[in-house]
């Protein structure tokens, strides 16, 4: 019945249920604070697409089936990349990727060392989180539900 | 499933935020931490509200905190001194007889099951190899077989399996 159903057993499947929603958290944390400690956007990203694959092998392909939606994460994926690249052109009248959030902008100048400093760097890091999440845990999903092994 | 598994997912991502930022402000949070904890604690749990468990709620009561701590230092980490004592007596003289025994357990949900399942393997010398909760049973790799078909988990156990129904009830 478990081969079919392509799950884990119970204790397994009870441990994934506490531990995923930490991991998210953990990766959101590096992602967050990717200006200040070490980590950063890819970190972050590959971290929670970490719990992503925790809950594709724990539950297996047919629940994964019912909760990933391809085109929800393909869409999420373009804004990733749009949010970077609109960042980068924030200061355009400067030059391109010039910090202008940093040296004269509203928000995200705090004192260096805070959450809220570095300019455009923590909206940088969310975007490349974003797109390395939803990029890795589609990647990996379509892996698992390419199952032709029989000839 | 609904608002209350978003609330029980969204307390325990927001603890750990505010565990791995402490000290942002002396030794308490900053406002910009908390607010952005939220958010991102509120993110998580919305995705994963429908993972984290239908009746988790009573893991909110903070007498069951209490027992999950009484049980880490009392209980389990005696059990795991006794343990680590007999497998370093079992290396050095040799004296092993592995076999997987079938250990009947009287529990009822997933919670107790990995609660025990988990002490179990933290104490060497046994692991456990499966949880059969059709058939009531834990399935356990022993490095000393003394009792083939055990009738209780005392042997194993100890008093783990009491704490593991007290703990996931």
């Amino acid at each position: 019945m478990r081969a079919q159903n392509s799950d884990m057993g119970l204790i397994v499947k009870t441990m994934a249920r506490a531990t995923i929603p930490l991991i998210g958290i953990f990766g959101a944390y590096v992602i967050a604070h990717g200006h200040i400690t070490p980590g950063g956007g890819f970190q972050g990203g590959a971290t929670i697409a970490g719990a992503g694959v925790l809950f594709l092998v724990a539950f297996g392909l047919s629940e994964a089936k019912e909760k990933i939606n391809k085109n929800f994460y393909s869409v999420l994926e373009g804004i990733g990349g749009l949010v970077f690249l609109a960042a980068g052109m924030l200061g355009l009248g400067v030059a391109f990727f010039y910090n202008i959030l940093w040296h004269k902008g509203p928000v995200f100048n705090g004192e260096a060392g805070t959450l809220l400093s570095a300019g455009y760097l923590s909206m940088m890091n969310l975007a490349v989180g974003l797109k390395v999440y939803t990029g890795l845990v589609s990647a990996l999903f379509a892996i698992a539900l390419f199952r032709r092994w029989k000839k | 499933m609904g608002k209350m598994s978003f609330i029980i997912a969204f307390i325990w991502s927001f603890v750990l935020w505010l565990v791995l930022t402490a000290g942002t402000k002396g030794m308490l949070w900053s406002a910009e931490e908390l607010i952005a904890g939220s958010i991102f604690a509120s993110i998580v749990a919305f995705s994963t509200r429908n993972i984290i468990g239908e009746k988790t709620t009573r893991f909110l009561n903070p007498v069951r905190w209490l027992g999950f701590v009484v049980y880490a230092m009392g209980p389990l980490f005696w059990g795991m001194v006794k343990a680590n004592l007999d497998v370093a007596y079992r290396v050095i003289t040799g004296k092993i007889k592995p076999g997987i025994v079938k250990v009947p357990v009287d529990l009822e949900n997933d919670a107790q099951y990995t609660i025990l399942s988990n002490s179990i393997t933290l104490t060497p010398g046994t692991l456990t190899i499966d949880a059969c909760p059709e058939e009531k049973a834990l399935y356990v790799h022993w490095i000393h077989v003394t009792e083939e078909e055990p009738k209780t988990s005392e042997i194993i156990a100890g008093s783990f399996e009491k704490w593991a129904r007290r703990l996931g009830k």
